[in-house]
């Protein structure tokens, strides 16, 4: 009997022992010359990475370059980064729900890419780098190489303003103006899809009202900010404009309806929206209202000859500190500003912010690229400065998600400033 | 077999079933016992998620939680959704319960299949049910009241701060209702019918019969899926609220671990997160303790 009992023990301790094995040591067949590459699978598709990566291979043989790349990325590469490994390059923009790329930031944890960005600096677009975007301390160095650049502005429907005689409205007058003509005829001037697409429309509207040094005031959270003169009249364009919002808009304001804000622009539901050009692809199988059009146009100015300044967004691509071969990884990094990878990236519609790509653009993305060459118009790239988080704190929400709230009237202007107001004050404090 | 042989037999049996206990413990200490006491451990410490630098920050966290509103609108919404799924899901469960035990319904088979499909679902998928349902222009239920010429009740069921943690109640009412009919149905069915028959011979109305034989006879059967049902119930609450609103509009149907998800990975604030995780551990136990405290009754058995 009591054999029989040291039998099944000894079984069970096998058992526990099989258990035990499968946690570690998978990963012993790894050789020292293999890139891990990490994706977001935007709007671009999967493919221009694919060959990005043969392109590479090509050219250096004898090294693997693996590709992770999903519509989740986050989700994937996080777990193993908190468990310490990493990949190697990580090609992800800040902005994102799942915030990685501000978590890494925030925490340091980024490799410095000024000798790559001195490397390329000879390919890249003027002032698209140096920025809060590109170097998130504002310390000269940079740590994230902007990859793909987007104009992020009004979208409406081109048709429905010829059809009407409707001219874009240049200010905010004529904005406003319009939007009483258009509620005659029972078009609301406003929506959003959710609104956390209010990020390119405030950073425009900052500049436009207190120019760029207003604006980094703001994203860097200056003492009392949000209590100045310029920030309460974006907050009162603000409000004005949401009073004109269509009824639909809060109550599709979330993950799960926002198309159908999207859609009410389509339907001449409403006029303006904001929006990112990759609205036109994932839109692309809506229907939509005769002789509909996609136009992109940058907020109105506030004085008549204001400059305008059209938000744009900028992928990044980046490597984290914990990289295993950065030296390879660098590499790989330039060679991503090389002519043969922005063709094959122009391919997909992916624009690099690499000199005299534009003029090769065709269609719709030529359009909305042409309005950078308007002398009245900036590019604003950037968004809120990293500090070291603070718990219960996110300017974002306060200053975007309000904007339901102000048009469903749970909360004023007033309650918006304030809480704006305290929010940046803590971060300000944190950041210090 | 003679009496001394039992006692090295116990003992042999005893190292047989440890041994057997074995793996289910470990397994159990690795995936609850452990991380439920990492959790503890990091609400007391600042950390970003990623970082190698851990900051001690003793109870600061939960001093925080204090000041934060948003935290606070969250666990009012946890606590009013608690307070009303849970009465409507347990009273309208029971009540089905006994009208398809009792009341010889036609049909009863496909009714309990058309309650309980609900609970097969994926949460996803009645997120997404219900924001067809709830659509403030096309959705099944602002038509259904524009067919009856009710345009007055119409709502923005989603969009409607002051509506939507109740759009997401009913939500959460429809999706484990038939699980728990289903269950009294079981434990009824079971209650020996010639109580019935002699309460009946004595004139007792199906109303007396349900509260005097009923309900006391499966009382402590309600009694676990009750604590049970807190617990699935502030779950449930966090997958749809996800899925549904996102906590929105504005942070107005946020509820504890939807407020805890945002906390610890989209604000970079894991300590911070971790402190509402145990505010929630602490809480559905206070909860479950109660519940238990006050539903306990001398058992009744037939």
């Amino acid at each position: 009997m009591l054999r029989r009992t040291l039998v099944l023990a000894s079984a069970a301790v096998t058992a526990l022992g099989l258990l035990a094995g499968c946690g570690g040591g998978s990963d012993a067949g790894e050789n020292e010359s293999t890139l891990k590459v990490a994706a977001l699978e935007g709007g671009y598709g999967r493919d221009m990475y694919t060959q990005v990566i043969d392109a590479y291979k090509a050219k250096h043989p004898g090294l693997d370059v693996q590709l992770q790349i999903s519509k989740s990325i986050e989700d994937e590469i996080s777990p193993n980064m908190k468990a310490g490994k990493f990949p190697d390059v990580v090609v992800l923009g800040q902005g994102r729900k799942a915030a990685l790329t501000e978590t890494l930031i925030k925490d340091k944890a980024l490799e410095d890419l000024s000798g790559v960005r001195d490397q390329v600096q000879a390919n890249l677009t003027d002032g698209i780098t140096g920025n809060l975007n590109t170097d998130p301390y504002g310390d000269g160095k940079t740590y994230l190489m902007p990859m793909y650049y987007a104009p992020t502005g009004l979208f409406y429907n081109q048709g429905l303003f010829t059809k009407n005689g409707w001219k874009t409205p240049a200010t905010w007058d004529e904005m406003f103006a319009l939007g009483d003509t258009a509620k005659a005829k029972g078009i609301p001037l406003f929506t959003y899809p959710t609104a956390g697409y209010l990020d390119s429309y405030f950073f425009a509207l900052l500049a436009d009202i207190g120019g760029e040094q207003f604006y980094n005031d703001v994203m860097t959270y200056k003492q009392g900010v949000w209590q100045t003169p310029q920030a309460r009249q974006a907050l009162d364009l603000t409000t004005k404009l949401l009073s004109y919002a269509a009824p639909t808009t809060v109550g599709y304001a979330n993950e799960q309806d926002f198309t159908k804000n999207q859609q009410s622009i389509l339907d001449d539901k409403a006029l303006f929206m904001p929006n990112g050009t990759w609205i036109v692809g994932e839109m692309k199988d809506a229907p939509r209202a005769k002789g509909f059009q996609w136009a992109l146009t940058p907020l109105p100015a506030v004085t008549a000859s204001g400059k305008r300044y059209l938000t744009t967004s900028v992928e990044s691509v980046w490597i984290p500190s914990g990289a295993a071969d950065k030296d390879a990884a660098k590499d790989f990094v330039a060679f991503l500003y090389s002519d043969e990878a922005a063709k094959i990236f122009a391919k997909s519609s992916a624009i690099q912010p690499i000199k005299g790509i534009a003029a090769s653009l065709t269609g719709e993305n030529a359009k909305f690229y042409k309005l950078y060459e308007d002398p009245d118009v900036a590019a604003l790239v950037g968004g809120f400065a990293s500090t070291a988080p603070v718990e219960g704190v996110d300017i974002k929400a306060t200053l975007f998600d309000t904007a339901n709230s102000i048009i469903s009237k749970d909360k004023t202007e007033d309650q918006w400033q304030s809480a704006l107001n305290d929010a940046s004050e803590k971060l300000r404090q944190a950041g210090k | 077999m003679t009496r001394p042989a039992a006692a090295p037999k116990r003992a042999a049996a005893g190292g047989f079933v440890a041994a057997c206990l074995l793996p289910a413990l470990f397994l159990f200490a690795l995936f609850m016992i452990w991380p439920t006491i990492n959790v503890f451990r990091m609400s007391l410490y600042q950390w970003s998620g990623f970082s190698p630098v851990m900051r001690f920050v003793g109870l600061d966290n939960f001093t925080k939680l204090l000041d934060d509103d948003q935290f606070i609108r969250a666990f009012q919404n946890t606590v009013a959704l608690l307070v009303v799924v849970t009465v409507v899901t347990m009273g309208m469960g029971l009540l089905l319960a006994a009208i398809m035990t009792r009341a010889k319904l036609r049909g009863r088979n496909l009714y309990r299949f058309v309650l309980y499909i609900p609970n097969v679902l994926s949460v996803v998928v009645i997120a997404a049910i219900f924001s067809a349902i709830y659509d403030q222009q096309n959705g099944l239920l602002n038509g259904a009241l524009r067919l009856f010429s009710a345009e007055g009740l119409q709502r923005v069921w989603l969009g409607d701060q002051k509506i939507v943690l109740w759009s997401v109640a009913t939500a959460m009412v429809w999706q484990s209702l038939g699980y728990y009919m289903v269950l009294y149905m079981s434990s009824m069915s079971s209650i020996p019918e010639e109580l019935y028959e002699a309460s009946a011979l004595d004139g007792a109305s199906a109303g007396r019969q349900f509260f005097t034989i009923t309900l006391p006879l499966i009382w402590q059967n309600l009694r676990t899926s009750l604590t049970f049902f807190i617990m699935s119930a502030v779950n449930l609450s966090f997958v749809l609220v996800r899925a549904m609103t996102g906590g929105g509009p504005d942070g107005s149907s946020e509820v504890l671990l939807s407020y805890m998800y945002k906390q610890a990975y989209t604000n970079s604030s894991y300590g911070y997160g971790m402190a509402i995780g145990v505010v929630i551990f602490a809480f559905s136990f206070l909860v479950s303790l109660l519940v238990s405290r006050a539903t306990k009754r001398e058992p009744l058995q037939f």
